[in-house]
């Protein structure tokens, strides 16, 4: 089966950043692969690696991402699609969806894989919303991944338990990070990924984004409670005491 | 007059706890702007729903039918056609996986902007303007849509749900689905085997595991303090990883939002990413033996000590004030 990743590269989530003037500073320089994006890459390695085809993946980000490109490349993608917007550009999930469809409308992929969310926004759109576009059946939030003859099993986490859905191809399924723990590149990765292919184009949103953001807040934080000590029955007394009627 | 239009998720032959959440907050917004409320059911069977959407004020109800079981392509196609025939300016959703798998489709397929899972929001003159969670639920974004048509979904225990004043004697309009092929299939329902029937997003008690509960004794402690409150259990990343308690258990940043009236927090250390999913709570009970961990620092009640003994403890009291010993 061939897959067609689609990645994105986001600000390290896990460095500091602090909230300044209703703006978020961080160091410009911590940025990774979108987690969601490494494990759909992971899934496709492992079928790839299992029942053979080839893995292509597609990034819409701006110069500097190619870093993110090179990584994919780096873990076992075949070659990359590297969509480049000027830096600064604002993207919402729309655009990005808009622009991943121009680029994937007339390619062969038997599937399209996504993450189901970048750690940035946390949005969760765009995968589905390129799978209409596309005209795609797809199912989102895949914590496995199979293949059974020409179809792509997915075992989905629901509200209530799993579902497990056979897609045809082709066709598009978002991944959960639940789904594996991406491989981290070795050497001999690393130096394959400087001979295989990526085209770079450059690519212009036809409009402004109906999204913006307008700036951030910190997140409410609750005030401090109160502190129960004293023995272990006692304590338990003085806590059931305190949520009477709430229980 | 412009709608909007609050879509309402039906359970077990009732509508959800988030979703009349939402249907309160779309009134409130109607009613500041002059704008009508409509509800939207697509469900196989609307059960109390549209007596609800009622109660709860709606001047419309569209329902569409989709068979038990549907994937997602007649659940989209049915929200598409209601949303057209509402010609809806905001269409408000309760966050959840359900509405996860077709937002994005939907807002394609009818042209809309998307501000999804808010913890506020407010129509603007040209749109929506919300507060979301960014940066693995560090921060809030302040977010605005610019559209004729924006979609919301909305954080569990956001807003409080309140009946209208006075109920509404709705036009009841049933919506025709146009056909969806389904091409995929559904082979599988995994169920959940958590230890309680209570479905974690709708409880007003939860108990949640993290990684302070280390085996399958710490497991049925919880359990038992769970059974004695009628609590639905939730657990950390760490604990679901462990495999000691089920994916559909996960509360957090990737997992559920739960909004209850009282959180136990059982040996969990109150990391963002799982806070994020539970600070809606109204009471917070932690019991940790880490004095240090950031979760007794917000919580309503801390308890500094030993979660095996102080559980057994717990369970046996609330047995007792409730006359079950």
């Amino acid at each position: 089966m061939n897959f067609c990743v689609c990645i994105k590269q986001v600000p390290d989530v896990s460095a500091p950043i602090q909230l300044r003037g209703g703006e978020l500073a961080m160091d410009a320089g911590r940025v990774v692969l979108n987690a969601y994006d490494a494990s759909a890459l992971e899934a496709a390695l492992v079928l790839t690696e299992a029942h053979g085809g080839e893995i292509d993946v597609v990034l819409v980000g701006p110069e500097r991402a190619s870093e993110t490109v090179r990584k994919a490349l780096a873990m076992g993608a075949t070659r990359a699609d590297h969509l480049v917007v000027p830096e600064g550009t604002p993207l919402d999930s729309a655009a990005v969806a808009t622009l991943l469809a121009g680029h994937l409308r007339g390619r062969a992929y038997d599937a399209i894989l996504t993450g189901k969310q970048a750690q940035d926004s946390d949005a969760g759109l765009a995968g589905a919303m390129l799978a209409e576009h596309l005209g795609l059946p797809y199912a989102t939030n895949a914590v496995g991944l199979d293949q059974d003859g020409g179809a792509l099993v997915v075992t989905r986490q629901a509200d209530a338990g799993q579902e497990v859905i056979a897609l045809p191809t082709p066709c598009l399924v978002t991944c959960s990070n639940d789904m594996n723990d991406p491989r981290i590149p070795g050497l001999k990765g690393i130096m394959a990924a400087k001979k295989k292919e990526v085209v770079a184009q450059p690519v212009a949103t036809v409009s402004a984004p109906a999204v913006t953001t307008r700036g951030y807040e910190a997140l409410p934080t609750r005030a401090a409670g109160t502190r129960l000590d004293g023995e272990v029955p006692d304590m338990a007394a003085d806590l059931v005491a305190r949520l009477a009627g709430s229980l | 007059m412009p709608t909007i239009l609050s879509v309402v998720a039906v359970q077990g032959g009732a509508p959800t706890r988030t979703s009349l959440e939402v249907l309160t907050r779309c009134r409130e917004i109607a009613a500041a702007r002059g704008w009508t409320l409509a509800a939207a059911i697509v469900a196989p069977d609307a059960g109390t729903a549209a007596d609800e959407a009622a109660r709860f004020g709606a001047a419309t109800v569209y329902t569409a039918s989709v068979p038990d079981g549907a994937l997602n392509p007649p659940v989209v196609a049915a929200l598409a056609a209601i949303v057209e025939r509402a010609d809806a300016a905001i269409v408000a959703f309760p966050s959840s996986e359900a509405t996860k798998e077709v937002l994005g489709a939907l807002a394609a397929r009818t042209g809309a902007a998307v501000l999804p899972d808010v913890a506020s929001f407010d129509a603007t003159e040209g749109g929506v303007t919300a507060r979301r969670p960014v940066m693995a639920a560090k921060f809030l974004a302040v977010a605005e849509a610019t559209a004729p048509r924006v979609l919301v979904s909305v954080r569990a225990g956001s807003y409080a749900g309140a009946p209208a004043d006075a109920p509404s004697t709705p036009e009841t309009i049933a919506v025709d689905v146009p056909a969806a092929e389904t091409r995929q299939t559904l082979r599988e329902i995994v169920a959940a085997t958590t230890g309680g029937a209570v479905d974690l997003s709708e409880a007003t008690v939860v108990v949640a595991a993290g990684r302070g509960v280390k085996d399958a004794e710490g497991k049925r402690l919880v359990e038992e303090l769970a059974a004695a409150t009628g609590a639905a259990i939730g657990a950390s990343r760490a604990v679901v990883e462990s495999g000691l308690f089920p994916a559909t258990a996960q509360i957090g940043q990737t997992g559920k939002v739960v909004s209850p009236e009282v959180y136990f927090a059982v040996g969990i250390s109150g990391a963002i990413q799982h806070t994020a999913g539970m600070s809606n709570s109204r009471v917070v009970v932690a019991i940790n033996r880490d004095a240090d961990a950031p979760i007794h620092q917000t919580a309503t009640y801390s308890l500094v000590g030993d979660l095996y003994q102080i559980l057994p403890a717990l369970t046996a009291e609330i047995r007792r004030a409730k006359g079950l010993a």
